[in-house]
């Protein structure tokens, strides 16, 4: 939508609610997307990496809650880690599909919990004043991934190759209505971050740290279950890099160059993240899901 | 969860090496990146409540009356887009959201109908006798729990004072040029409000009065759209119930209602809640839940969905016999004393113990 059009700011005021969604994979292939094993991984690491991440969102942003002083965000931040935490409860449920499958996430699923426990999570024995700024340093991580997966959001509600290729449609209804849900509060964990900081250089070192390791977590995700899938695809079952960029160049994952792109744009002074995504897009794909429709009843 | 680092991923003998690295990186970033600074002043409320005045009143139709809310000064009020609502705090105290019906280009004052209901909870009969021109009220929001999204081809159904949010995204649908219908029900012509507005903007309108027509059917109704539209319904819970249920055999494709507060408690019984750490005991009457109770007593407790689906306003009970209505716990979890607070109540007189 072109500014002209947009007197209001996209989101503005919209009234962030969770939804009830279920989902049924007892007929979801190992490789939901046909013959395409890689770009299938790659997105699988979504369903390893966000129960534990979004559990650690809803923790941090609970802590948070004592802290805001402004009742509009306050009510954006309830709404926010209701979503989260059926967000994390549907990829869970994904997960427990590939154990019964036979692929077994354990190994990478043990070292994500421990890594939002032990690295990001509470740290015993802090004065109240570094308690509160471990809480806003947290906050501003949290704005960092929230940028990326509203840029995920908005590839997959775009990503009509996965149509193509014969993704399978309750796994893309999944990421749509999840990557919705994300675009519709991509506002929320920045806006926290801005009230409980507005300056500039928290948010400019938490991205440089958050972008890496965000990057790092996925290709090592990718490999791994790969490496673990019980259908190899081929005799010599390992993930590589031009796999990853041939299924990319099809528009079956996200470009590495356009994720680059959105992470140096967060560092903009002018940022915000409604300049990202489309509301209405994502409005109008979850009233068209099957499951956010059936939530709805 | 142990603090020593976990395995290898590929069960090699030794501890994870990129684990190891994020644990040193850590272990020397948050000491450093959270040394307590001179505190910034946090940022200005964005939206405080503001106070509005009753700058006109008039009857709309049988039983309608319309506000139009501007600022005492006459500034230009916050922008809002069709489907946006207002929170009103009524003089009684009652709060009470009404649709914003005018013209979102029209930023002197917001404009609110109100039809009277005799059997309702009071909030609209107040708003009929007790807001003359002049009342000074003060209204939260505009929030938006209904965004229009423009699509293409619409079919707009609305039933009686249903009409407030649908008439902005019909105007905006007009101004759009998109391709749009308006199915408008009602008992009686009489009692439609804003029926002259809507034929100014043009589109094809029909209206299906219950004197001439009959009580119609979901299914009829969503008949008129063509394939692949999106539908907006507002209007009586039995309507949208029928919408909802008729809709996948209907040709449209996309479905947008309006998401209301949590229904009102049924059946509830009052009991209290027993703060253990603190020691304070909170009567929740049959009305409240007790999540309203808790937040006044602990505002920072988290809540979210408040329909017993999300998890997040969970609490242990230590002890009392709670009466599950939540959708999300499973047996496991209410046998180890875990309650969701936003539905969950317990027998009449009941005292249960909170981990608080």
């Amino acid at each position: 939508m072109s500014p002209a059009e947009s007197p209001v700011h996209e989101h503005d005021n919209l009234v962030l609610q969770p939804r009830d969604v279920r989902f049924d994979w007892s007929r979801l292939p190992m490789h939901w997307i046909p013959g395409e094993p890689t770009a299938t991984h790659t997105i699988n690491v979504l369903h390893l990496l966000l129960p534990a991440g979004e559990r650690w969102f809803v923790r941090v942003f609970k802590q948070a809650l004592p802290l805001i002083t402004d009742d509009r965000l306050r009510e954006d931040v309830l709404g926010f880690i209701g979503q989260e935490a059926i967000h994390a409860q549907a990829h869970q449920g994904v997960l427990d599909h590939l154990l019964a499958k036979g692929l077994d996430p354990g190994p990478y699923v043990r070292q994500v919990e421990w890594l939002f426990h032990r690295v990001l999570g509470e740290r015993p024995g802090l004065t109240p004043e570094r308690a509160r700024e471990h809480v806003v340093e947290r906050v501003a991580i949290i704005a960092a991934v929230e940028h990326f997966t509203a840029f995920l959001g908005n590839w997959v509600l775009n990503a009509d190759a996965l149509d193509l290729a014969g993704a399978d449609p309750v796994m893309l209804d999944l990421l749509r209505w999840h990557g919705a849900e994300e675009v519709e509060h991509r506002s929320v964990a920045y806006d926290l971050l801005r009230h409980l900081d507005p300056g500039y250089a928290r948010r400019i070192r938490t991205m440089a740290i958050t972008g890496p390791a965000l990057y790092w977590l996925w290709i090592r995700g990718a490999r791994f279950l790969v490496a673990a899938d019980p259908q190899p695809a081929g005799p010599r079952q390992k993930a590589s890099w031009r796999g990853f960029l041939a299924a990319s160049r099809r528009g079956l994952l996200p470009s590495p160059g356009a994720a680059v792109c959105s992470g140096a744009r967060y560092v903009r002074r002018g940022y915000h993240p409604t300049q990202e995504g489309s509301t209405r897009q994502a409005v109008a794909y979850l009233a068209t899901s099957p499951a956010a429709r059936a939530a709805a009843h | 969860m142990s603090r020593s680092l976990p395995p290898d991923l590929y069960g090699r003998p030794r501890a994870d090496r990129m684990m190891r690295v994020l644990a040193a990186f850590g272990d020397a970033f948050f000491p450093l990146s959270t040394r307590p600074r001179r505190r910034c002043r946090p940022a200005a409320a964005n939206a405080p409540p503001r106070n509005l005045v009753v700058a006109t009143r008039r009857a709309e139709a049988e039983d309608v009356v319309c506000l139009r809310l501007a600022a005492p000064d006459g500034a230009a009020l916050p922008a809002w887009r069709p489907g946006a609502h207002l929170d009103l705090h009524l003089p009684s105290g009652r709060r009470r959201q009404y649709s914003l019906c005018g013209d979102p280009a029209d930023r002197a004052a917001y404009r609110i109908a109100v039809r009277r209901i005799e059997t309702g909870g009071g909030g609209s009969v107040e708003v009929h006798d007790a807001l003359p021109e002049g009342t000074r009220l003060t209204v939260s929001g505009p929030r938006n729990a209904f965004p229009f999204a423009a699509e293409p081809c619409v079919l707009f159904i609305a039933g009686g004072i249903g009409i407030t949010p649908i008439l902005p995204m019909a105007r905006e649908a007009a101004r759009r040029g998109l391709d749009w219908r308006l199915v408008y029900t009602g008992r009686s012509r009489a009692r439609l409000p804003f029926t002259d507005e809507l034929r100014q903007l043009g589109g094809r309108i029909e209206i299906v009065s219950g004197e001439e027509h009959g009580i119609p059917a979901a299914a009829d109704l969503l008949r008129r759209a063509p394939a692949g539209a999106a539908v907006y319904a507002c209007g009586p819970v039995p309507m949208l119930d029928g919408i909802k249920a008729a809709f996948d055999a209907s040709p449209a494709t996309a479905l947008h209602c309006e998401r209301f507060a949590p229904a009102p408690i049924r059946g509830g019984h009052p009991f209290e809640l027993h703060l253990a750490r603190s020691g304070r005991a909170l009567p929740v009457p049959a009305d409240r839940s007790a999540l309203d109770v808790l937040r006044e007593a602990v505002p920072a407790a988290a809540y979210s969905c408040r329909r017993g689906l999300c998890g997040i306003c969970r609490q242990r009970v230590l002890t009392g016999l709670v009466e599950h209505r939540d959708h999300r716990l499973t047996d496991a979890e209410r046998a180890g004393g875990a309650m969701l607070v936003c539905v969950s109540r317990a027998p009449a007189g009941e005292r249960l113990v909170l981990d608080l």
